[in-house]
């Protein structure tokens, strides 16, 4: 009897055994599964890591939505995100963990540390490049030479501060007199630039100055808006930032002052459009093309948008997967790549539509076409710069 | 009663808001403004008196009887949460979605309580542990359903913002739950009960009261009370928070603890629940008047105001013999 049984899982196991040999023999190099590039099929999935800061924006779900879904499906990518991140501690330690998964490279939408950020990848050997931002100048200089930081591709700070410029022109030139203004997440740097443009742009001074380094400093080192230092041809009325507990009642105090425009370096239409609309002011966002601020230009308040497009984090991509490739990409200098991307803007529906139909689920704008002349061997600095400037 | 009497009740009562009223009005006109400024501003002090009553009412419940429950924020935001998404399966956004989240919320808040006290009576472990350990339950629960995201789409329609754009939802479902209360803690045998073993639990439960009915229909009526208070901060905020973990949530009760302590003293002289009412009157007040001053005192400023009053006010409760001695010799 034992022999018999001993005999029968002897066959059992031959037979599974046999099984999977001819399972694993089975696939062709090359192979294509609805789009999927697997044409190197003994490369294992690349594992990238995306720190977020926010996770329920628009802007921030249009992003994910592009990298889990189009990216995903189209090379053989894996995405792993993290909770939103609140603070420099969460990031390094997000990063540990990536690093202990086997992730190869980590593309950073989180702001709190990006110093540290660096510093982490290059203690783990892990790639790392800013999306949809960049850092700051004198941070750039210092890290640019550090062997895994791959690069940034995202608005100057420069660029930051003309988006804001142009938005509070934008304004001033349609003769508002009053304005309540939101500063987002600051001393984010993203935002501080943006409401030292937009201060400019209105036509004001801050701190007696309209220069925009001088004004970036005292924001720095005010960590706020400060009113009082606010001079100029358009009254700022009132003045809010971050969201928590307490910004309903921020928000509704800024209401209850009746300015003529709502001014947000971002976020506000994520957090705000509802009530803004039902109190009937006009507001502005730098934010981003999707369904909901759509929506809100064609039926709501919303008067100006300046927004970068879900797809527009498409080219970090392409050099984080070089430089796990082996072809770590760098400037003409030797060092990390930097690129600016502008903002597109529209303050009607069809401009809207214009910019937000052409990058949408499956034909986004940086396609698996346009990405892939920037992706290989033999890419440089000088193909990535002139595809990203010429979107 | 004599008229004394009755003049003292109504002096004791109102003297409190009318001070009150006087200071902040006098401040709000040295800036040129009034502590209600527009039509708009009016509906926001009624919503916010309504959030504050009711959130002090379901803290003093169980408080007033030594059950200190941090579980309550949990219950408001994820009965909110429960409601938002069903309302929001099934009318999309559309006409009747406030009414159905309403309705929604509630239920799922007396359910939440519900538990809530169940598992205070099964586990016979100090109320304060239990309900931290609820919270960090419920928290988690919300963080799972929400995948730690703000819920935005569901809460975010005309049916919501029509909720709270008119001070009269607010007021009714004030005087909804004033008089519910003080029916269900004043004149039904469940109420009696409660008064008794608030008064002496070992002497009551002696003389047959049961604790653990009274005990887990109070846990109940506080689930329902803050799944209201959740559906008012969604419809307010427009947002619901589904990212609080580690007692994240516990903030939305914390503000009820100065206007329970002034409710309290006010109840020396009428019914509790009105004390409440003055109460929250008096919170939304100040809350108004720190709107007239945004510019001025930030956020975390008026925070600090807040807890400082609450400090003032205690010291005052815990010296008023004292006081009392000075003034009357």
């Amino acid at each position: 009897m034992k022999q018999r049984v001993t005999k029968v899982l002897g066959l059992l196991l031959a037979g599974v055994m046999t099984l999977g040999m001819l399972t694993a023999c089975g696939g062709k190099n090359g192979d294509t599964e609805g789009g999927k590039d697997t044409s190197s099929a003994s490369k294992e999935t690349v594992k990238i890591g995306v720190l977020v800061a926010d996770v329920s924006g628009e802007e921030a779900q249009g992003f994910r939505s592009y990298y889990e879904k189009y990216i995903a499906s189209n090379y053989n990518v894996e995405f792993t995100y993290t909770d939103a991140l609140e603070s420099a501690e969460d990031e390094k330690s997000a990063i540990e963990k990536f690093a202990s998964q086997g992730c190869k490279a980590i593309i950073s939408l989180s702001g709190s540390d990006r110093a540290q950020q660096i510093e982490t990848c290059e203690q783990y050997g892990v790639y790392y490049a800013v999306a949809s931002g960049v850092l700051e100048d004198e941070q750039f200089e210092t890290y640019k030479g550090y062997e895994y930081f791959v690069g940034q591709v995202g608005p100057s700070n420069a660029t930051e501060f003309e988006a804001g410029k142009a938005m509070g022109e934008f304004f001033k030139n349609q003769g508002t007199k009053t304005v309540a203004i939101y500063g987002a997440f600051i001393p984010n740097p993203m935002h501080v630039y943006r409401l030292a443009g937009t201060i400019v742009g209105l036509g004001d001074t801050y701190g007696g100055t309209d220069d925009m380094n001088g004004i970036i400093g005292q924001i720095f080192q005010d960590q706020t808006l400060d009113l009082s230092k606010v001079e100029g041809d358009t009254e700022v009325v009132a003045y809010l930032q971050g969201y928590g507990d307490t910004t309903t009642d921020e928000l509704n105090a800024a209401i209850q002052k009746s300015p003529e425009a709502f001014l947000s370096v971002g976020m506000a239409t994520t957090f705000f459009t509802q009530s803004l609309n039902e109190a009937g002011i006009a507001f502005s966002d730098i934010d981003s093309f999707t369904q909901a601020n759509g929506d809100a230009i064609e039926n709501g308040k919303l008067t100006y948008l300046a927004g970068k497009y879900s797809s527009s984090i498409g080219p970090v991509f392409a050099l984080v997967m070089n430089a796990v490739n082996g072809n770590v990409i760098r400037d003409d200098e030797g060092n990390a790549v930097s690129i600016s991307q502008g903002y597109l803007v529209a303050t009607d529906k069809a401009t809207f539509d214009e910019y937000y139909v052409s990058d949408n689920g499956d034909s986004p704008i940086y396609d698996k076409a346009t990405l892939d002349s920037i992706i290989g061997d033999n890419v440089t600095y000088a193909d990535v710069k002139a595809l990203v400037e010429s979107k | 009663m004599s008229t004394a009497g009755t003049a003292k009740k109504i002096v004791g009562t109102f003297i409190i808001p009318v001070i009150v009223f006087l200071i902040l009005e006098g401040l709000c006109l040295s800036k040129g403004e009034h502590i209600i400024t527009n039509a708009k501003s009016f509906d926001n002090f009624i919503v916010y008196v309504a959030i504050v009553m009711i959130t002090t009412i379901a803290l003093s419940i169980n408080l007033n009887s030594g059950r200190f429950d941090f579980s309550l924020g949990s219950m408001a935001a994820l009965s909110a949460i429960i409601g938002a998404k069903i309302s929001y399966a099934i009318f999309g956004g559309g006409k009747g979605s406030a009414l159905c989240m309403l309705l929604v919320t509630i239920v799922a808040g007396l359910l939440l309580g519900l538990i809530s006290g169940s598992i205070y009576v099964l586990l016979k472990i100090p109320p304060i542990i239990t309900s931290l350990g609820v919270t960090l339950i419920y928290e988690g629960v919300m963080y799972t359903i929400t995948d730690g995201k703000y819920l935005m789409t569901e809460v975010q329609n005309s049916s919501m913002a029509g909720f709270v754009g008119t001070w009269i939802y607010a007021a009714i479902i004030i005087v909804l739950v004033l008089v519910l209360t003080i029916v269900l803690f004043d004149h039904t045998r469940f109420g009696f009960d409660y008064n008794a073993l608030k008064s002496g639990q070992k002497v009551s439960v002696n003389t047959g009261i049961k604790e653990v009915k009274n005990a887990l229909i109070c846990y109940t009526i506080c689930g329902g009370l803050m799944g209201l208070v959740g559906f008012f901060n969604a419809a307010r905020n427009t947002t619901i928070n589904g990212g609080q973990l580690n007692f994240g949530s516990i903030a939305i009760m914390f503000t009820a603890f100065l206007p329970m302590f002034i409710g309290s003293y006010i109840s020396r002289y009428s019914n509790e629940k009105v004390g409440f009412l003055l109460a929250a009157i008096c919170m939304s007040m100040l809350n108004s008047t720190f709107a007239v001053f945004s510019n001025e005192i930030t956020a975390s400023m008026q925070s600090i105001i807040n807890a400082v009053l609450l400090v003032v006010f205690l010291i005052y409760l815990n010296n008023e013999h004292l006081l009392r001695k000075i003034f009357t010799k």
